[in-house]
């Protein structure tokens, strides 16, 4: 009777079959997850649980889920549990373990035989084609059990036997890279535990469509997992090896004040702790400049595409544009920003070529949001100031576009995020020294001179470092010492970054929030 | 009280709780009223109860929904469920074939028993219960398929019907049964008249009233004993709306059919049985439609279905 | 045309119902100082200062006295030099590009023997190692992008549960928001090592290593604009499935994906796009050999992309040599917006479908 929640979760009789299927799910996870370790040298050869190494414990596990799935395969089959089977596995379910013979028969093909490319490939296919249509045929607990089972028990024992040891390699003879069991192996194992899992899951609903749903579930929502995961991997990466070179020198005390000379000092011959402090204040100005140039034409442009114009071959011809623009490759601004910008602003790279590069950027980014957001401001607004004798313009002054600000301010925040890690074209139009000393210093280089363009600004005019552009310098000079300076600065700009990130979603959901209540 | 519902001595004290708060509330809303109470339990039917619903709560988070509703719905017949809008009376409907489970923040208490099974219970299979309760929904919705494929739908993915290419290949797909299939949910439908010419046409290319009529079929086709319909006619033209009314009238003869209706004149035309929802998701009056339209116990729902309120 | 008529059409360009003939003077000077301006610019003229001030000056006076009519037309000049850049950037690549394909002719895309890549000398350009190199890896990134992006984006929109949506979603985003160049500064530092010491590879960087990386950051893309096509299935279409006694699976299966076919294979495209114009992660990590691989399909060899032969020569190209590397992001360029327009137009089509004017 029944809350809802307490009968999703109310357990189901479980008996043998749940149980085995469960087990083969769960073992299968766990050595999916210790083949990532593997691969990652976390785990290694030499790891052994309960006496067993590390490989012949994936082998044991194998065999064992192996022959989990054989038999409750033909236990369904025999009718020994009620199962929801469908008369045959189907053509697609055929198709994706095919496609599974056709790798693992070519492959074997080549380093059993050492056949080439073309003959394993044919060897391969025969294999998939077979697999694909004898699965397809087959009723459907035979069918998603027998194969991946086989393949289990074949893999479980190779490992067990010491076939395929922690010596073991293969280098194909066409190829310059040899491939050894420490990498063979995790792969292998990572694959193969997916196929038994969702094989496993199969089972555990009893197969038919529940069944299936059961799998597909489970290895879609593994990949959310993976995702996550590596976001996470990633960021704390970086955090880990950046820290030391961002904190070294760094004081916090009471009496000292905070400093921390990676983030206000320069590169200098002589100085104690180096930093990136111009590069920081490059990218704030590139920022800057950017959003200054484009969110302004980005807004007029949405404004007059979704409040003036008709829709029509105009706007459809503007839209496209602005989605191509939206996907032209960063690389290819930096040519333009090369070929059109650099020469006219004093032939050399510079600040300003570089905000007007990013600015053409973040444009397409900002006329995209922005006229999504001012579309979704209701019609009635529109109208009900309309109906107030107020004209068009002063409507979408003080109606329209205070309503659509939020998403506005949202698509610039996470637009603003992208720009700052850009690199290429900064590369192509800005960059100059690889470590500078000194920041740029913007607002105290103005002069106003008796020739055009009247208006000058050397420091506007000259070379500058940015954030991603010190990574990449970094990496240009060659590794060595300079690697934990590399660290540092991509925790900086990943900082930057992922702050923009931080803010332009949280305030997403600030004003999603608002607007619901 | 059927004996699954007694076993659960637990839940049903709280049912019996949320009964006497119910009788409450009532007698202090409709304080005038003194008829009212409980009028429409004694009511009995001809036919056995096809639904029985006994102290059904909705909550949307913290949005009551539905107010403890009990009542039984009579095999082979029309009852129509009618009210003003909000009163709650599509979520109840969807609940009779827990199409309320697509909400996560919905939350379900009480009892709904289909054939003698609770159907809110730990392991009803959701793909048996919707098989048996077919729903057809506000605004046509059909699949943007053929309409060959619309009607077979159901049964394809049932595994009833096999006629998949590997079913060609082997020589033994249900291509006959299938035919048989469509052509007996279209007629019953009574659209095959208009459609068995170009039944491989994309369904979108029909009017807005065939696509319903094929919605019905396509809810025919998978051979219910209930059909739910959520204001089947109020997106259609009049002409369309008395096809839907004929329609349901027939379907009646073979079918239990739940409505939900704004329109009283439909629900009067064409229901055998009707039950007024007015605001809070309560169930104010519950009887055969004459009497509900001619003289009803209570004087709110006179005064709804003269139109003097909602 | 008389003087009459020009304002008359110039009243209804702005649309300008008053018969207002300082508000026409004052955008005639406004649009004669911003051409003016933009030729300046465009010849390299010292006195662009010139007229832009002039620009400004019109449109501060006209903020001032005409606002809506001057506002409109800002609007609309915003809207223009969208376009306009797109425009630009075009013509400026064409013709910055032009000299090496005259030079080259043809065998810029087809000579696939002898030494492909001579800046010294007997100058030789032909961008097939880096078209392959730019193929393989983004057939490797989509291996990878395309369907994990069309799963996440299927376990964001369909089945996740609200609380786990919260979190997923913006965590896909902010995947999207990882510079490429931290990427390969990963890839250069550490994987490189690691296929080097694992795979016994005789140089550092490789094509595979590319793919992993470039697919990793195509990812979100794919997702983001798959779960946008996805979710614009109507409820009702799933309603309907689900009604008839079908599970979630068989509905996302048949109705939903069908459904949002179009959209999802626009999410692909675009993250093809992606992956073509990455250039950091490939600039970084690969070894910089203008040679095709040996086999064709040996993805463990080193060779050019289009993009990381631009990001890596331009500094010390120059005329032909440069103009070159200018024809590569020809190349790209054509390729990314042509997917563009593919992936929209099938957007579109996608839309059209679900509305059902078939």
């Amino acid at each position: 009777m029944s809350e809802q929640t307490a009968t999703r979760t109310a357990a189901p009789a479980v008996d043998l079959f749940d149980r085995i299927a469960l087990g083969v799910v769960g073992l299968s996870i766990v050595t999916f997850l210790l083949g990532w370790t593997t691969l990652f040298e976390r785990t290694g050869t030499d790891t052994a649980v309960a006496g067993l190494s590390l490989f012949t414990l994936f082998g044991a596990v194998f065999l064992l889920a192996g022959i989990g799935l054989l038999v409750s395969g033909i236990a369904s089959y025999v009718g020994a549990f009620e199962t929801t089977a469908d008369r045959y596995t189907g053509i697609g379910t055929g198709l994706g373990l095919g496609i599974v013979g056709f790798a693992v028969g070519g492959l074997a093909t080549t380093i059993l035989f050492g056949v080439g490319a073309t003959g394993s490939v044919l060897v391969g296919l025969v294999v998939g084609l077979v697999v694909t249509s004898g699965v397809a045929v087959l009723p459907e607990d035979l069918g998603t059990t027998f194969p991946v089972g086989l393949l289990g028990l074949a893999w479980g024992g190779l490992l067990v036997t010491g076939a395929v040891d922690a010596g073991w390699f293969w280098n194909p003879p066409s190829l310059d890279a040899t491939f050894h069991a420490p990498i063979v192996v995790p792969l292998a194992t990572i694959a193969l535990s997916l196929l038994i899992a969702w094989s496993g899951a199969i089972v555990a609903e009893g197969f038919g469509s529940q069944g299936r749903q059961n799998g597909a579930y489970l290895l879609i929502g593994l990949n959310a997992f993976g995702m996550i995961a590596v976001l996470l991997l990633l960021i704390l990466f970086v955090v880990q090896k950046g820290l030391p070179k961002l904190l070294e020198g760094a004081q916090f005390g009471p009496g000292l004040g905070i400093s921390v000379p990676f983030l206000t000092k320069g590169v200098m011959l002589g100085q104690q702790y180096n930093g990136i402090f111009p590069a920081i204040v490059g990218t704030i100005w590139l920022v800057i400049g950017a959003v200054l140039l484009a969110v302004p034409i980005g807004i007029g442009a949405a404004v007059f595409l979704t409040e003036y114009a008709e829709q029509g071959r105009f706007t459809a011809i503007i839209e496209t544009t602005t989605n191509a623009l939206w996907s032209t490759p960063s690389i290819v601004y930096g040519l333009f920003g090369y070929a059109f910008l650099v020469p006219r602003f004093g032939n050399s790279n510079s600040l300003l070529a570089g905000m007007f590069v990013l600015g053409f950027m973040l444009l397409p980014l900002v006329v995209i949001t922005s006229r999504e957001s001012i579309k979704s401001v209701p019609d009635e607004y529109r109208d009900a100031s309309a109906a107030l004798g107020v004209n068009q313009w002063q409507t979408i002054r003080s109606v329209v576009l205070p309503a659509a600000m939020p998403g506005v301010v949202t698509g610039v925040i996470l637009g603003v995020g992208r720009i700052a890690g850009e690199t290429a074209p900064i590369l192509l139009v800005t960059s100059g020294q690889p470590f500078p000393a000194r920041a740029p210093s913007i607002l105290g280089s103005f002069r106003f001179v008796a020739t055009p363009p009247f208006v000058q600004n050397e420091a506007l005019l000259q070379a500058s470092s940015a954030l991603p552009y010190q990574l990449y310098a970094v990496i240009t000079a060659g590794v060595g010492q300079e690697e934990a300076f590399g660290w540092g600065t991509a925790l900086v700009l990943l900082l930057v970054v992922l702050g923009f990130y931080a803010i332009g979603i949280a305030s997403r959901i600030y004003f999603r929030r608002k607007l619901h209540q | 009280m059927s004996d699954q519902t007694v076993t659960q001595t637990n839940e049903e004290q709280q049912s019996n709780d949320s009964t006497e708060q119910r009788s409450n509330s009532l007698t202090v809303d409709v304080e005038t009223d003194e008829r009212l109470v409980d009028s429409w339990t004694d009511y009995e039917f001809e036919d056995e109860a096809a639904i029985t619903v006994e102290d059904l709560d909705v909550y949307y988070g913290d949005d009551h929904a539905i107010d403890s509703i009990s009542m039984e719905i009579p095999e082979r017949s029309v009852t129509a469920l009618i009210g003003p809008s909000g009163c709650g009376k599509s979520t109840f409907l969807r609940c009779l074939n827990r199409m309320n489970d697509r909400i996560d923040s919905a939350r379900v208490e009480g009892t709904v028993e289909v054939d003698g099974e609770n159907i809110y219970e730990g392991d009803t299979d959701l793909v048996q219960l919707r098989k048996r309760v077919g729903m057809v929904f506000q605004s046509p919705n059909p699949f943007p398929k053929s309409i060959r494929e619309n009607v077979s739908y159901g049964p394809r993915k049932h595994g009833d019907v096999n006629v998949g290419l590997l079913g060609r290949l082997l020589g033994n797909d249900d291509r006959e049964v299938e035919r048989e299939i469509v052509e007996r949910s279209l007629e019953q439908a009574a659209l095959w008249d208009e459609v068995s010419g170009r039944l491989d046409d994309n369904a979108l290319g029909l009017s807005g009233g065939q696509q319903q009529r094929l919605c019905i079929a396509r809810c025919l086709a998978v051979d219910p004993d209930v059909i739910l319909m959520d204001e089947p006619a109020s997106a259609l033209d009049p002409v369309a709306t008395a096809k839907i009314e004929d329609l349901i009238e027939q379907l009646a003869e073979e079918y239990t059919v739940v409505v939900v209706t704004h329109n009283m004149q439909q629900a009067a035309r064409i229901s055998d049985q009707t039950a007024v929802f007015l605001t809070g998701g309560q169930l104010v009056e519950y009887d055969d439609t004459d009497k509900i339209f001619e003289n009803p116990e209570s004087d709110r729902v006179e005064d709804y279905v003269t139109g003097k309120f909602g | 045309m008389s003087t009459t008529e020009l304002h008359e059409q110039l009243k209804d360009r702005l649309g300008v119902e008053s018969a207002d003939d300082s508000v026409v003077t004052l955008g005639a000077v406004g649009a004669l100082c911003l051409l003016g301006s933009a030729v300046a610019f465009l010849i390299g003229s010292p006195f662009t200062a010139l007229p832009l001030a002039g620009f400004l000056f019109t449109v501060g006076y006209g903020l001032w006295n005409h606002q809506a009519t001057t506002a409109k037309a800002l609007t609309f000049l915003a809207t223009i030099a969208t376009g306009a850049i797109l425009a630009l950037i075009t013509v400026y690549l064409i013709i910055e590009a032009f000299p090496a394909i005259r030079e080259m002719g043809l065998a810029m895309f087809t000579k696939t023997s002898g030494r492909m890549w001579i800046t010294r000398g007997e100058e030789v350009y032909s961008l097939v190692p880096m078209m392959w190199g730019t193929l393989v890896t983004t057939v490797l990134a989509m291996l990878i992008a395309g369907p994990l992006g069309v799963a996440g984006a299927l376990f964001i929109s369909e089945i996740a549960p609200d609380a786990v949506r919260e979190i997923v979603k913006p965590a896909v985003e902010t995947l999207a928001g990882i510079p490429s160049i931290v990427y390969g500064f990963i890839g250069f530092t550490i994987l490189n090592d690691y296929m080097m010491e694992n795979l016994d590879l005789p140089s550092s960087g490789s094509l595979v290593i590319v793919g992993l990386v470039v697919g990793l950051m195509a990812l979100p893309t794919v997702v983001s604009v798959a779960e946008d096509a996805i979710s614009s299935v109507p409820e009702s279409m799933k309603s309907g499935s689900l009604a008839l006694g079908t599970t979630d699976w068989q509905t996302i299966k048949n109705i939903t994906l069908p459904a949002a076919f179009s959209g999802v294979s626009a999410a692909v495209l675009l993250g093809v796009g992606r992956a073509i114009g990455e250039t950091m992660a490939a600039t970084v990590i690969l070894g910089h050999a203008q040679v095709l691989p040996e086999p064709l399909y040996d993805v463990f060899g080193n060779t050019e992309t289009l993009t990381s032969l631009i990001a890596s020569q331009y500094g010390v190209a120059s005329s032909t040599h440069m103009s070159a590397l200018f024809a590569a992001g020809v190349v790209l360029f054509v390729t990314v917006t042509v997917l563009s327009i593919a992936s929209q137009y099938i957007e579109r089509r996608m839309q059209i479908q679900l509305q059902g004017d078939t």
